[in-house]
C-alpha cells in the first residue's frame, strides 16, 4: 500500500509537471514601474480555474522595441502596462476570493498579443493606462479575434479627451481618449463605443451600482482632487463595446483609476468608499463576463 | 423411388396408423422367433458340424458362424412377422364427396417474371391447367380462390391477374377454415410465392387449421434468391425529434449480385435531398446496417424517403425505397442549469446554446456564498419559481425537461432536493447532466449522496482530489465515434480524428468506473500522464430518464482556442443538451408501433398518461381525435390496458391511403391532464415489392404444421394422389397391406445374397 501511495504521488507529480509544460505558460513576474519587490503570495503556485490576465501592450513611447527608454535609475522602461502592477492585481484577486465564489489564483497572468495562442487561455483581460497604448495592426487583429471568440477586456486609468490639458516630459501633448480609440478602432473599425446605461445587467449582476461616482487615482494624495487631465477628465465615463448580441465585450472605465483603488485599498488615506466601489465594479464586471 | 419401394406414397405412412390384421397374439411371435433361432443355432453349431467352433474347419469358426446365424435368424424373423399380416390404417377422402380448395396467390409479387420466361402467376396457372385441376376434379369438387389481402372465390383462372396489393396468407386461410365449418373441405392447395406481408401466419390460424385437420399443400413459385437485387428491408428513424436536430436513420439492407459495389443511400424530404452517404455493399445475402444522418429541419410532420438509386440490371427496383414519418415537435424543452461557482465553463456553455432556438436554458448561478444570479428567459419569468434557490417542490422542478448540475457540493442540496432530482430522472423521465468541477462528483461528495445511484459511474473513494487543473486531450470511444452526441463529423473515422485535433481540455476529473449499462463516449487523456485515460463523457438510461457525466470544466478551450467561425463547442453542447431532453416525455405521450403502415389498415394507438406529479393516471378519460385524408374526422375512445397502469390503447382502421394526425387528450374529471399529437401514414401498393423472393421456409412450415406437403412446380403432378389422404371432410378409413411391399422381397433376397457372398469369400462354398 505504501508503495502504491508513493506511485500515486509520483504519477500526480509527473502529470502536474508535464501538464504545466504542455498547457498554459507558467506564471512569471515582470519588472514594473512602481514595484519590483512586491512579495509573492505563499500560494502563488496553487492552481485554480480562473484568474484575471493583465495585457502587456506596446505603448506610444516605443515600449518594448525602443532600448533607449530607461527609468531614472537606468533600468529599462518596463512599459505603461505595468502601472500599479502587481500590487493592484494581488489586492484585487484577494477581493475576488473574498467577495465571490470564483475559484481564482492569487496571482495575475501577464499576457501579450504576440501571435501565439497563449492569450486565448485567459478569457478575461485587464489593460491599464490605455491612453498610452499603441497596438500595431497584427496585435489589434488578434485582440479582435480574442474578443469575438468570447474574451472580455476591461480598460482603466486613462483620463481626459483634450490634448492641451496633458503635458508630458518630452513636451508631447496627449489626448488619452484619442490614443485609446486610435488603437481600439483598429480592433473594431465598425463598432461604436457607447455609454453603459444604468439599467444594464453589468451594474446589477452582483451589486446594484446605479449610484456611481468617480474613483480617483493616487494623485489625490498629493493634489486633493479626484480628477486628472483637466476639465475633460472630470466626468467618469462607464462605456463599452458590445458584440453582435449586445453583450459587453470591452468595458471602458474612462476618467477613473480603479487600478489605483485596488492598489491602495489597504491604505487608510485612500477613502473606503472609492475602494469599495472599485471592488464592486470589478466583481460585477467579472460576474457579468462569466455569466454572459 | 419411395413409392416404388414401399408401394404407397409417403403420405400414407405419415398419416396412417400401423396395424396387425392377424388375430394371433404377439407373444406367439416371440415364442416362434426363439424356437426358430434355437433351431438355426443347432444347425450351425451342432456337434460334428464342420461349422462348429473348435473343429477342424477354421474357415467357419468364431465370428463368421455368428454372422451366418444372425442373417438366417433375421430372415426367418421377417418371414414369421409377415404371418401376422402387417398393414396401415389410413383415412382417405371419399371420392366426389369432398371439396378441395385451390387458392392462387393473386398479389402483385406474382407478376414477377422469374419462372423461366414466364411470371409466377402464369407458372401457377400452367400447373393447374396442365393436369392438376383435371386430376383433382376426377375425385373431388374443386373450388377456386384468389388470394391477396383478402380471399375471393373465382370461377376461372383468368380472374387471377396478380394485381393484389398485399399478401395475407393467414387471413385468407382463416376464411377457408371458416368455410370448412359448413363445407366438406378435405384439403387446401395453395399456389403462392409465400411473400406474405402481414407479419406472418398467426398461431391461432395454424391451430384452427390443425384442429379441423385440413392439410394445406403448398406449391412454391419464384426464385428463392434474386440474382440481382438490392432491398432496403427497414429503416429505423426516431418518430419524434426536436426542430433542427440531427437525426440518425439506421438503414437495414441486403443485396444479391452487387457485393463490393459502392452505392449511395439518400435521404429525401419533400423533393429535397437531405443527405447522401456512400457505402460499400457487403457479401450477397448478408444483412447490412448503415447509419445515415440528416437534419430534422423545422417543426412539422416530415415524410422522409430513404432510398438507393436503381442499380444496373436490378430485377426489382421498387424495394430500394422506404418511407418513414418523423414528427418534428414544435416544443422548446426547458433545462435548468444550476451552477455552484462563476466559471468559464458556465459562460461558454450558455453561449454555446444561446443560438439554439429549441433549447430554453434557465441558469441559476451561485455568485457568492448567499447570492444567486438567475437568468431567465423573458417568456417564462412568470412561471418560474426559483426565488428560494434550487427547487424544493415537484411542480417547480418537473416543469423542466433537463437538469445540469455544475460545480455544486452535494451538501448544498438538501436530502429532499436530492430525492426530488432522483424522482425527476426516474419518474419524470428528465435528463440529468453533471459537469466536472472542484465541487463536483467525488470532490463534491456525491458518492455519499442520494444522487449516487443516478450516476452512470461508481465514483472513486479516494481522499485526494479527483479534479485536476491540467491539460488533457480527448479521444472518442468506439461508441462515441457513432454517437449523435459527439458527432462533429458525419464519417465516424473522420469524427474520431476531429476529436483528436480538438484543443486540449483545461482540466479533467476522475469520474471513477462506468457502471454496467453505462456507455463511455469519450475519454480524457492527461498530458504527461503516460497515455492513461479516464472516462470523460459517460451516459446511461435511468428509469424513464437518462443521466450523463461530463468530467471536465475545461471544454471552453474548444471555443477560445479555435477561430470564431469554428462551431465544435457549440455543436457538441447543443447535441448533448438535445440528447438530454429529446426523450423526456410529456404528461400525455402518444405512439403507434409504426409511423407508416404499408397495405394494411389496422393500427394500434397507444397513450401513456400521467398526472401533474407524473404518476401514472389509471383513472383518466382518454380520447383520440383522428383527422385523415378526404376530411376524415373521427373520435375514438381509448381503453386502459389491463396490465399497464396509465396506458391506454385503441385499435383503429385507417380507411384510406394518406396521412393521419391523431390528437390524444386526457382528462381526469374536469382536470385537463394534457394532450399529444402523433401522426401516421397509410401507404398502399408498397408491401408487394419487398421480400419478393419465394418464402419457401414459410410455405414448408405451413405445410408441415398442417399435415400437408410442400411441392416444387415440377412435383405438382404427385399432389393429386397425395391429397387423397386426409382426415378432414368426408373420409373413409382403409387398410393397406404391407406384406407385398417390394422392399420386403428385396430385404429377404438381400439377406440371402449377403450370406452367399460371405460364404464365397470365406471359401466354404
Amino acid at each position: 500500500m505504501r508503495y502504491r501511495n508513493i506511485g500515486l504521488v509520483v504519477a500526480c507529480g509527473l502529470v502536474s509537471f508535464f501538464g504545466t509544460l504542455f498547457a498554459q505558460k507558467p506564471f512569471k513576474e515582470w519588472p514594473a514601474i512602481e514595484y519590483n519587490d512586491f512579495p509573492l503570495p505563499q500560494d502563488y503556485q496553487q492552481k485554480a480555474d480562473w484568474t484575471r490576465a493583465r495585457l502587456r501592450y506596446p505603448d506610444i513611447y516605443g515600449y518594448p522595441d525602443n532600448p533607449r527608454l530607461v527609468m531614472r535609475d537606468g533600468s529599462p522602461f518596463p512599459g505603461y502596462w505595468t502601472m500599479d502592477y502587481p500590487r493592484s492585481d494581488r489586492h484585487l484577486l484577494q477581493g475576488v476570493r473574498r467577495l465571490t465564489r470564483i475559484d481564482t489564483k492569487s496571482v495575475e497572468q501577464v499576457v501579450s498579443l504576440d501571435g501565439t495562442d497563449e492569450i486565448y487561455n485567459w478569457p478575461v483581460l485587464y489593460a491599464v493606462e490605455v491612453g498610452h497604448w499603441k497596438l500595431p495592426a497584427d496585435q489589434a487583429a488578434q485582440l479582435r479575434e480574442y474578443l469575438l471568440r468570447g474574451g472580455f477586456l476591461m480598460v482603466d486609468d486613462f483620463h481626459g479627451s483634450n490634448a492641451r490639458d496633458h503635458y508630458v516630459n518630452d513636451g508631447q501633448n496627449i489626448n488619452e481618449w484619442q490614443v485609446f480609440t486610435d488603437s481600439m478602432s483598429l480592433v473594431f473599425p465598425d463598432r461604436q463605443i457607447e455609454d453603459i446605461p444604468n439599467g444594464d445587467p453589468i451594474f446589477h449582476v452582483l451589486y446594484d451600482l446605479q449610484d456611481r461616482f468617480q474613483v480617483p487615482g493616487a494623485q489625490y494624495f498629493e493634489t486633493g482632487i479626484t480628477y486628472e487631465k483637466g476639465p475633460t477628465g472630470k466626468p467618469p465615463h462607464w462605456r463599452c463595446i458590445r458584440d453582435d448580441r449586445g453583450r459587453i465585450m470591452v468595458a471602458i472605465c474612462h476618467n477613473m483609476d480603479l487600478g489605483d483603488a485596488w492598489e491602495h485599498s489597504d491604505e487608510p488615506q485612500y477613502l473606503e468608499k472609492w475602494a469599495s466601489l472599485a471592488y464592486r465594479i470589478a466583481m460585477n464586471y467579472f460576474i457579468y463576463d462569466l455569466s454572459h | 423411388m419411395f413409392e416404388f419401394l414401399f408401394k404407397y406414397p409417403s403420405q400414407v405412412f405419415s398419416r396412417g396408423t400401423f396395424v396387425l390384421l392377424s388375430s394371433w397374439p404377439m407373444w406367439l411371435f416371440g415364442v416362434g422367433l426363439v424356437i426358430v433361432g434355437a433351431g438355426l443355432a443347432w444347425l450351425v453349431w451342432r456337434p460334428g458340424s464342420p461349422r462348429a467352433a473348435g473343429t477342424d474347419s477354421p474357415r467357419m469358426g468364431g465370428v463368421r458362424s455368428v454372422a451366418v446365424w444372425l442373417m438366417q435368424t433375421a430372415m426367418a424373423a421377417l418371414l414369421l412377422f409377415l404371418l401376422w399380416h402387417p398393414a396401415l390404417s389410413v383415412a382417405t377422402l371419399k371420392p366426389q364427396q369432398n371439396i378441395v380448395a385451390v387458392v392462387v396467390d393473386d398479389s402483385e409479387s406474382m407478376s414477377i417474371a422469374d419462372e423461366g420466361s414466364s411470371t409466377r402467376r402464369d407458372a401457377a396457372v400452367n400447373v393447374l391447367n396442365s393436369s392438376l385441376i383435371k386430376e383433382l376434379q376426377g375425385n373431388f369438387q374443386v373450388r377456386l380462390y384468389r388470394m391477396s389481402d383478402h380471399l375471393e372465390r373465382i370461377e376461372k383462372l383468368d380472374q387471377v391477374t396478380a394485381q393484389g396489393q398485399a399478401t395475407h396468407i393467414g387471413e385468407s386461410l382463416k376464411q377457408v377454415v371458416d368455410d370448412a365449418a359448413s363445407l366438406p373441405i378435405g384439403a387446401v392447395v395453395l399456389l403462392s410465392d409465400g411473400a406474405d406481408n402481414s407479419g406472418g401466419i398467426d398461431l391461432d390460424t395454424i391451430s384452427e387449421i390443425r384442429r379441423q385437420r385440413i392439410p394445406v399443400h403448398t406449391i412454391g413459385f419464384g426464385k428463392e434468391k434474386l440474382s440481382h437485387d438490392l432491398e432496403i428491408t427497414d429503416a429505423e428513424v426516431p418518430p419524434r425529434a426536436l426542430p433542427d436536430s440531427r437525426l440518425s436513420a439506421m438503414v437495414h439492407l441486403h443485396q444479391h449480385g452487387y457485393a463490393g459495389q459502392k452505392v449511395k443511400i439518400n435521404v429525401k424530404e419533400d423533393g429535397k435531398i437531405l443527405n447522401s452517404q456512400e457505402i460499400t455493399l457487403k457479401a450477397d445475402g448478408v444483412e447490412q446496417v448503415e447509419q445515415v444522418l440528416f437534419s430534422a429541419g423545422p417543426a412539422g410532420v416530415k415524410t422522409v424517403q430513404i432510398y438507393v438509386d436503381p442499380l444496373a440490371s436490378e430485377e426489382n427496383t421498387r424495394n430500394n425505397l422506404v418511407t418513414e414519418l418523423v414528427s418534428v415537435d414544435d416544443r422548446k424543452p426547458r433545462i435548468l442549469y444550476f451552477e455552484g461557482e462563476p466559471r468559464w465553463e458556465f459562460k461558454f456553455l450558455r453561449r454555446a446554446v444561446e443560438d439554439d432556438k429549441t433549447i430554453r436554458l434557465t441558469t441559476d448561478l451561485r455568485t457568492t456564498q448567499d447570492k444567486m444570479y438567475r437568468q431567465l428567459l423573458s417568456d417564462q419569468d412568470a412561471n418560474v419559481d426559483l426565488v428560494d434557490g434550487f427547487p424544493t417542490k415537484v411542480q417547480e422542478l418537473f416543469q423542466y425537461e433537463g437538469l445540469i448540475l455544475g460545480s455544486v457540493d452535494q451538501a448544498y442540496l438538501k436530502p429532499e432536493q436530492q430525492m426530488l432530482i432522483h424522482q425527476f430522472v426516474d419518474r419524470r423521465g428528465g435528463g440529468l447532466l453533471l459537469l466536472g468541477g472542484k465541487d463536483s462528483l467525488a470532490d463534491g461528495g456525491y458518492q455519499n449522496s442520494g444522487l449516487n445511484d443516478l450516476l452512470p459511474v461508481v465514483l472513486p473513494e479516494r481522499k485526494s482530489k479527483t479534479y485536476v487543473i491540467d491539460a488533457a486531450d480527448v479521444e472518442l470511444s468506439k461508441e462515441g465515434r457513432e454517437s449523435l452526441i459527439t458527432r462533429l463529423d458525419e464519417d465516424p473515422e473522420k469524427n474520431a480524428e476531429h476529436w483528436k485535433k480538438l484543443p486540449y481540455l483545461m482540466n479533467f476529473q476522475d469520474p471513477g468506473t462506468p457502471k454496467p449499462g453505462a456507455t463511455v463516449l469519450a475519454y480524457s487523456i492527461p498530458r504527461g500522464g503516460g497515455g492513461g485515460k479516464l472516462p470523460l463523457l459517460i451516459i446511461q438510461p435511468f428509469g424513464l430518464g437518462r443521466t450523463a457525466v461530463f468530467a471536465t470544466a475545461g471544454s471552453w478551450r474548444w471555443q477560445m482556442l479555435q477561430p470564431v467561425s469554428n462551431m465544435d463547442h457549440e455543436m457538441f453542447y447543443r447535441q448533448l443538451l438535445r440528447w438530454l431532453v429529446n426523450d423526456t416525455p410529456k404528461r400525455v405521450t402518444g405512439s403507434t408501433p409504426k409511423s407508416v403502415i404499408s397495405d394494411i389498415s389496422n393500427i394500434k394507438l397507444r397513450a401513456e398518461v400521467r398526472d401533474t406529479t407524473y404518476l401514472p393516471a389509471g383513472d383518466a378519460t382518454v380520447t383520440a381525435h383522428i383527422l385523415g385524408p378526404d376530411g376524415i374526422s373521427e373520435m375514438v375512445d381509448m381503453r386502459p390496458e389491463p396490465l399497464e397502469l396509465g396506458v391506454y390503447s385503441a385499435d383503429y382502421s385507417a380507411p384510406k391511403e394518406g396521412s393521419y394526425a391523431v390528437e390524444i387528450s386526457a382528462k381526469r374529471g374536469t382536470e385537463d391532464l394534457g394532450s399529444d399529437t402523433i401522426s401516421f401514414r397509410r401507404e398502399d401498393g408498397v408491401a408487394e415489392h419487398f421480400h419478393v423472393e419465394q418464402n419457401r421456409e414459410l410455405l414448408e412450415k405451413l405445410s408441415s404444421e398442417t399435415g400437408g406437403r410442400y411441392y416444387r412446380p415440377d412435383e405438382a403432378g404427385k399432389l393429386a394422389k397425395d391429397i387423397t389422404y386426409s382426415e378432414a371432410g368426408i373420409t373413409v378409413r382403409e387398410t393397406r397391406d404391407l406384406w407385398d411391399m417390394p422392399v420386403i422381397f428385396l430385404l429377404i433376397a438381400g439377406l440371402r445374397a449377403a450370406e452367399w457372398t460371405l460364404r464365397r469369400s470365406w471359401g466354404v462354398i
